[in-house]
């Protein structure tokens, strides 16, 4: 698979991760282990990445892992194409942590509570880690594939 | 001689989801010392009604009727998005003429937006005049979408390909009366308000945020350009036609709710610029691609050229989503709207993640009302700008 030049940069200082090639657009994505996030994460914005556009969590398979999808940026003055890349760190179903980048991107706040709220994955070292959009006492994790709509008949059943 | 003590612990003070002021179904949980603010916590989710999960099971035409509701007042940009992401994803390109349709109606929808902004923040202040002027301009707007769209304010107008229907006959004409009429009010608010020593002593110095912070917690649009930083993804990264006019990025550098006020208001002037040149230089041509990609390509002509022979009507409504991923923006008149799709070959998302702005700019509200007053949580938060339905989505 082709290597984008972040990839080589990290291999180059000897950062484990693996380079899960470019999306549509041509953004590099590059894949990080659940342990090494949070060091990487620093590293990334030593190296500049100031700007978490958004954070995303998705299921990846039905019985497959979790994603959580950080797309970063770096704002300068004057630049016109600015820096981008794009970080996934999976997590398995049955016990999904990943380390909160709060500390270092505060925009996370919510998106992260929104991740754990819709798939549920257990962000660490999160402020306030609860659910974000649904009732607190919603049972199960919405936006996974495997979940079953409580109370939900189809119209035919209804008679 | 002491002060008399009334109360000598803190009162927690519940605000929304139905007060007036919070835009919406927000919901703050105020700690007051006196009229000092000590705490805050948003919470939200009262309008939520799983926009991303319906995502997951309608094509994206089943879906265009539902986007207008993220944000419900600037209808234009969820549609606008909505459509983006699939022809990013499956490169189709967009005729010139439909170009130019959809920056025409994504600015004045950035006008409307901005002035059904400005009424309810100067209410907030205490100020209810304004809030009549701007429905005064912001009903000819919603005259000229709904000449073109058939509808005032949720008008599913945006197609993969284009958009459903091209300009009536006279639209043009209106739409320039429109820009006329309109810079004359701007100046009109400019006098009633940016001066105004009343609303100066509410707004100045009030809800500060400097340009690494607002970097930081992920904030964008005017709350972004307003703390110094000149970031506006129509010119950062182009899209649609912006690149062919001529505008200037709105920004200042206070980083106060009227550095907001100044941007947002210098926006709507911008938006008449762009709107009067668009108008001026729209070109002929078709209003849809009249071309899916399948049909195979006339040799030697260019597309949407002179000579060039359209195959096959627009994208049809089973329009397949293939196994890629991509994240698409626009610049919102709230911030930055963005879509982070996930394809899998099938006429359904995989994954359509909505990044609202109001979403991620209401994030940064509990540290700025921190240490104020009571009164100021209004001016703060209304200056952020928020709207419940992309919010909660």
């Amino acid at each position: 698979m082709q290597q984008g030049w972040l990839s080589n940069w990290l291999v180059k200082h000897e950062v484990v991760h693996r380079s899960l090639g470019f999306d549509h657009r041509g953004i590099e994505t590059l894949q990080i282990k659940a342990g090494d996030w949070d060091s990487i994460a620093v590293i990334l914005y030593v190296y500049g990445y100031n700007y978490l556009r958004s954070q995303c969590a998705y299921d990846v398979a039905p019985g497959g892992s979790l994603a959580s999808v950080y797309h970063l940026t770096r704002i300068q003055y004057g630049i016109d194409n600015p820096e981008e890349v794009c970080i996934k760190v999976f997590a398995q179903k049955d016990n999904p942590r990943i380390p909160s980048v709060f500390w270092i991107w505060r925009s996370a706040d919510f998106q992260e509570r929104e991740s754990y709220d819709m798939v549920g994955i257990s962000y660490d070292n999160h402020p306030r880690l609860k659910r974000i959009l649904m009732p607190e006492s919603w049972i199960g994790w919405p936006l996974r594939k495997d979940y079953i709509t409580p109370n939900f008949y189809e119209i035919q059943d209804a008679h | 001689m002491s002060l008399p003590l009334t109360r000598k612990d803190l009162m927690i003070v519940n605000m929304g989801p139905q007060h007036p002021s919070m835009h919406g179904v927000l919901r703050l949980i105020v700690t007051l010392d006196g009229e000092d603010v000590i705490d805050c916590e948003p919470i939200l989710g009262y309008l939520h009604r799983g926009m991303e999960k319906i995502a997951e099971n309608r094509t994206i035409i089943q879906y265009l009727p539902y986007v207008t509701r993220w944000d419900y007042l600037a209808t234009m940009f969820t549609e606008a998005i909505t459509v983006n992401a699939p022809e990013f994803l499956e490169n189709i390109q967009i005729p010139q003429r439909a170009s130019y349709i959809r920056v025409i109606m994504l600015e004045l929808s950035r006008i409307a937006s901005h002035l059904l902004w400005l009424g309810p923040f100067m209410a907030d202040l205490g100020a209810q005049t304004p809030f009549f002027y701007i429905f005064r301009e912001r009903e000819l707007i919603y005259d000229l979408f709904e000449a073109a769209t058939g509808m005032r304010m949720m008008h599913n107008y945006f197609r993969i390909g284009g958009v459903a229907a091209d300009l009536p006959y006279g639209w043009i004409e209106k739409c320039l009366d429109f820009c006329d009429y309109f810079l004359r009010g701007v100046v009109e608010y400019q006098q009633l308000i940016t001066q105004n020593p009343i609303f100066l002593e509410r707004v100045e110095g009030v809800g500060f945020i400097s340009g690494e912070e607002a970097v930081n917690w992920g904030l964008s649009g005017p709350m972004l350009r307003a703390s110094g930083i000149q970031w506006d993804l129509r010119k950062v990264d182009p899209y649609e036609s912006y690149n062919q006019f001529d505008w200037k990025v709105q920004w200042q550098k206070e980083g106060d709710s009227l550095a907001r006020y100044l941007v947002r208001v210098g926006e709507m002037r911008e938006s008449i610029k762009i709107i009067q040149q668009a108008v001026e230089k729209i070109p002929g041509g078709p209003y849809e691609n009249l071309e899916v990609r399948r049909f195979k390509k006339e040799k030697n002509s260019e597309w949407n050229d002179f000579e060039y022979k359209f195959l096959g009507k627009k994208p049809s409504p089973n329009f397949e989503l293939s196994r890629q991923e991509l994240y698409v923006r626009v610049e919102a008149p709230k911030g930055e709207l963005g879509i982070y799709l996930v394809g899998d070959d099938s006429l359904f998302p995989w994954r359509w993640k909505i990044r609202p702005p109001g979403f991620i700019n209401l994030q940064i509200l509990p540290q700025l009302v921190k240490k104020m007053k009571l009164a100021d949580i209004m001016t703060i938060l209304g200056s952020i700008d928020i709207i419940m339905g992309e919010v909660d989505r």
